[in-house]
Parts: C-alpha cells; sequence; structure tokens
C-alpha cells in the first residue's frame, strides 16, 4: 500500500517539479538556474513543515513516507543541482556556479528550519 | 496545458502529453528506487545520513552520463530525457531531505555531522557529475591496441595474409 502511494506521489512530485521548472525557467532570461532554486527551496519547507508536524504527532508516519518521501523527494532534485553546478563552472561562470550553491544552501536551510518550526505549531 | 495556436492539433499535443507520462513513470520508479536504499540503509537520527548521500551522489554521477549521451552521443531521441533525467534522476534524489536531515542534525546537537554532510554532498554530487560527464564522453571502441603499430616477432609468422583485391583485373566492376 506504501508502494502504491510512493509511486503515485513520486510521479505527481516530478510532473510537478517539470511544471514549476518551466513555469519559473520562461519568466527568467538568465543561465541562472532559478527554477531549480525555487523548487528546492520550496520544497524544503514543504518538507520540513511536515517532518515538524509528525515530529510533533500532527501527521501519520506513512503520510510523512508519501507526502514527504514520495512527493516532496521527487519534487526537489539534487541530480539537476549538481549538474547546472558542473555546466556552469565548465562554461566559465564559477562566480554563478557559487552563488547557485551558497544561495540554494542557506536559503534550503532557512526554510527547512522554518518549515520545522511551522510543522511543531500546528 | 494550451493547444498550440495553429488550430491543427486540437487539446495538448500528443507529444506533450507522452513527454509527461515518461516524466510521471521515471519519477515513480525514481522514488521507488530512492525509498529502497533508504530502507535497506540504517541511518540514526544524529548520525551521517548515508542513504540520502548514496542517493544524491549516485542519481548525480546518472545524470551526468544520461544528458551528455543524449545531447552529445545518441542520435536525437524524444522521451529518454524527460523518463531517465527529468523523471529518473529527479525523483531519485532530493535536495529537501538533505535539507531537513541537516537542520535537524543542526537543532539536534550534532552541527559538525551536518556540516560534513552538506559540504561533501554539494562538492562530491559536482564531482559525480563531472565524472559522469567523462564517462559518457569516453570513446565508444575500445582503445586503440598499441600492440598494432609495432609487430610483435613472436606472432608476425600467424599473422594472417592480407585480403587479396577485391576487383581483379579484368574483372567487370
Amino acid at each position: 500500500m506504501t508502494v502504491v502511494g510512493l509511486a503515485v506521489a513520486g510521479s505527481l512530485g516530478a510532473v510537478l517539479r517539470y511544471l514549476v521548472d518551466r513555469a519559473v525557467q520562461a519568466r527568467a532570461r538568465s543561465e541562472f538556474p532559478y527554477g531549480t532554486l525555487v523548487i528546492n527551496v520550496t520544497g524544503s519547507l514543504i518538507l520540513g513543515f511536515l517532518t515538524g508536524a509528525a515530529l510533533h504527532h500532527h501527521l501519520a508516519a506513512d503520510w510523512l513516507t508519501v507526502l514527504g518521501t514520495g512527493m516532496i523527494g521527487a519534487y526537489t532534485t539534487f541530480s539537476t543541482f549538481s549538474f547546472d553546478n558542473f555546466r556552469l563552472l565548465t562554461g566559465d561562470a564559477a562566480g554563478t556556479a557559487l552563488t547557485n550553491m551558497v544561495l540554494s544552501v542557506v536559503a534550503g536551510l532557512a526554510a527547512a528550519a522554518a518549515g520545522l518550526a511551522l510543522g511543531g505549531l500546528v | 496545458m494550451t493547444a498550440p495556436a495553429d488550430g491543427a492539433t486540437p487539446g495538448p499535443s500528443s507529444d506533450a502529453i507522452l513527454r509527461v507520462v515518461a516524466i510521471a513513470l521515471g519519477g515513480a520508479l525514481g522514488t521507488l528506487a530512492r525509498y529502497a536504499v533508504d530502507r535497506a540503509i540504517v541511518v540514526t537520527a544524529t548520525g551521517f545520513p548515508w542513504a540520502t548521500f548514496t542517493v544524491n551522489i549516485a542519481g548525480s554521477l546518472l545524470l551526468g552520463v544520461i544528458v551528455t549521451l543524449v545531447t552529445e552521443r545518441w542520435p536525437p531521441t524524444r522521451y529518454v530525457r524527460p523518463f531517465a533525467a527529468i523523471g529518473f534522476c529527479g525523483g531519485f534524489t532530493t535536495f529537501s531531505t538533505l535539507m531537513v536531515e541537516s537542520m535537524y542534525r543542526t537543532e539536534h546537537g550534532a552541527a559538525g555531522v551536518a556540516g560534513l554532510y552538506l559540504v561533501a554532498s554539494v562538492v562530491l554530487g559536482l564531482g559525480a557529475a563531472a565524472a559522469g560527464v567523462r564517462l559518457a564522453r569516453l570513446p565508444r571502441q575500445r582503445p586503440p591496441d598499441r600492440s598494432v603499430g609495432i609487430p610483435d616477432p613472436d606472432t608476425l609468422g600467424t599473422l594472417d595474409r592480407p585480403e587479396p583485391p577485391r576487383d581483379l583485373p579484368g574483372e567487370p566492376a
């Protein structure tokens, strides 16, 4: 049952990522990967919230697995983040690559912290 | 999704629909694969998150291979990138889990583990993507045999005779 839920949630998360990336990147006339940044930061906020809620027993563990591990895990992506950094570094945009790394991690950590705190409040 | 304004195709094109289906299928498989690794590797609440770390580094390597094969090595394909790159690699790897695991450890007295985990993930993820690209760019054939240009005296006598010319003189072409 959890496996079916994970598969469905994972497919939804991946499609959502594709749609959000296209929508954001269409507005950003820049080689900076704004789409992935927006996806990863919003996903960190939501996963933090779900985890915080589960830690305070407001969310069942099965739901954290399906929504958190399944959907948000698939919505956010680390492989594209790594590949973008490689692409920027080898494309003589080391500054942009460094900005992407620092911004993604700092904003992602802040979003996760905010989510964890908010999840404990509900 | 809206139809192209040319009026030739009513509704979203079947190509656009199939791309989304490929992403959904790849995403489902990637998510299940990540879950399998999660179940196989035991991680304590404040220990080093080896499961996510393994998934993220392996997925970065795989994405480097796939993107390079699709864009540089293979003839144009329609659904390989949506299925394997956007779907599978994207669904297999996760950024949000890396962030929440790091923040949880920072808040529970394991900031050192979190820092190491973050730096190792970003640096080795970048290295894995680079390695994947290099791997996919390796020559398709096996590397040239160095002995070809310098005949080994021991085997000279056993070498096949050169092929006779195909168009023998006097025969009609």
